[in-house]
C-alpha cells in the first residue's frame, strides 16, 4: 500500500509536535488508543478562557505514517477554532483529506477520539457542562 | 477465506459421486483429491474448532496430508486433479501457518464466529459504544510514557552518548513488560480452555474476553519488540 503525497507530507514534516503544560487549567490533554495496531496518540490543546478559541494545539504520536499524518492534520484544522466548532471535525474529513485508505481510516477515528478527549478533559478542567458523549473520558 | 460451508449439505465426489459431508481434500470412499473445500482450516485437518491444539499431531498431519497432496504424485493427472493439488496444497499451508501459532490460531478462530478483532472493527464509527478505546486508561499512559523514554534513548544513541539511567529503566520496564505479556498469555490460554469445554453461552463470554486480551497483547508485544530493539541496537 502506497501512502498519498499528503500523508507523506505530515509524516516528513509533522505540524504542532510537541508538549503543553498538563496541570495547566487552559490546557486539555488526550490520550487515545487504537488496540487494532498498538497506535498511541496525545493531543493538547490550550483554549482561550475569554474567548474559548483554541489557540495552540500539540500533539505527539507513536504508529504508523497514517496516523502521524491524522493528528498533525488535526491540530493544523483545530488551532483558531472555538471548542464547539472544532468538536465538528468529523474523522470522514479526515479521511477525504489525506485520501486514507480503508485499512488505515482507524487512524482517523483515532484522530478525532484524540480531539475529543482533549477537549473533554478540558471542559472538566474548567467545569463546562459537558456536550460530547462521557464515553470520550475513558481514552484519557 | 472464512466462509465456513454447511456440512448438512453433501457434496458428491467428481470421481465416485458418492457424498460426503467433510470438508475434505480427499473423498472418504474412493480417495481421489478434491478440489479445496470451501471449510475453515480446522476441517483441512479434519478436526472441529478449538483452541487448545495438539501440536505434534498438527504437525504430523500436515506433512502427511503435504505427501499425498503433492504435485509430483499427480504428474499424470488429469488437468483438473493437477491444479487441486496445487490449490489443495495452497490451502493446506495456509492452514497449518495459521493453526500452529496460538495467537494468529485465536485471532481466527474468533474472526470464524464473527468476533471484532482487529482490521474487523478498524474503521467503524465507534461513537456511541461505553469504551472507544477498550485499553485501560492507565495501560495507555503507560504505553505512552515508555515510547517517551524509548525515543529519548534513541536520540541519546545518535548523539553518541549514553545514558546509564535511562538504559537502566529501560531494562527494568522490559521486565515488566515481558511479565506483563507473559501474564496476558497465561490468561488467554485459560480462556482457550473455557471455549474448548464451554457450551455456546460460555464461549460467547470468552470470546469477548479473549478479544480485550488479544487488544492489550497487541499493545504489550509492539512494546516489548520495540524495548528490546532499542536496547539491542
Amino acid at each position: 500500500m502506497a501512502y498519498s503525497d499528503r500523508v507523506i507530507d505530515h509524516y516528513n514534516n509533522p505540524r504542532n509536535v510537541g508538549t503543553l503544560d498538563k496541570a495547566s487549567t487552559e490546557v486539555g490533554t488526550g490520550l487515545v488508543g487504537a488496540p487494532e495496531c498498538g497506535d498511541v496518540m496525545r493531543l493538547q490543546i490550550r483554549v482561550n478562557p475569554e474567548t474559548q478559541v483554541i489557540e495552540e494545539a500539540k500533539f505527539k504520536t507513536f504508529g504508523c505514517g497514517s496516523a502521524i499524518a491524522s493528528s498533525s492534520l488535526a491540530t493544523e484544522w483545530i488551532k483558531g477554532r472555538t471548542v464547539e466548532d472544532a468538536l465538528g471535525i468529523k474523522n470522514t474529513d479526515i479521511v477525504k483529506e489525506l485520501s486514507l485508505p480503508p485499512v488505515k481510516i482507524h487512524c482517523s477515528v483515532l484522530a478525532e477520539d484524540a480531539i475529543r478527549a482533549a477537549i473533554g478533559d478540558w471542559k472538566k478542567k474548567n467545569s463546562v457542562a459537558e456536550t460530547a458523549p462521557a464515553a470520550v473520558h475513558t481514552a484519557q | 477465506m472464512l466462509k465456513v460451508i454447511d456440512s448438512a449439505v453433501p457434496i458428491a465426489c467428481w470421481s465416485c459421486s458418492v457424498a460426503h459431508n467433510d470438508a475434505t481434500l480427499f473423498c472418504p470412499h474412493c480417495s481421489k483429491i478434491q478440489p479445496p473445500t470451501g471449510g475453515d482450516y480446522f476441517s483441512v485437518f479434519g478436526i472441529e474448532p478449538r483452541l487448545d491444539l495438539d501440536l505434534n499431531a498438527l504437525e504430523s498431519e500436515f506433512h502427511r496430508l503435504s505427501r499425498k497432496l503433492h504435485p509430483d504424485r499427480f504428474a499424470r493427472a488429469g488437468e483438473n486433479e493437477k491444479q487441486w493439488s496445487l490449490a489443495d496444497t495452497a490451502l493446506l499451508n495456509d492452514a497449518y501457518r495459521t493453526l500452529k501459532d496460538p495467537i494468529t490460531r485465536t485471532e481466527y478462530l474468533l474472526k470464524l464466529r464473527g468476533a471484532e478483532i482487529a482490521e474487523l472493527h478498524a474503521g467503524k464509527d465507534r461513537k456511541g459504544q461505553d469504551d472507544p478505546s477498550r485499553v485501560p486508561a492507565d495501560l495507555l499512559e503507560e504505553v505512552f510514557d515508555l515510547n517517551m523514554q524509548l525515543e529519548e534513548m534513541r536520540m541519546a544513541r545518535q548523539a553518541e552518548e549514553t545514558d546509564v539511567v535511562l538504559e537502566a529503566s529501560l531494562t527494568e520496564a522490559k521486565k515488566k513488560f515481558d511479565g506483563l505479556l507473559n501474564a496476558v498469555n497465561k490468561d488467554l490460554r485459560a480462556q482457550w480452555k473455557v471455549w474448548d469445554e464451554g457450551d455456546a453461552t460460555a464461549r460467547q463470554a470468552a470470546q469477548s474476553t479473549m478479544v480485550k486480551l488479544l487488544d492489550r497483547r497487541r499493545y504489550l508485544s509492539n512494546l516489548v519488540r520495540d524495548v528490546t530493539e532499542t536496547l539491542g541496537a
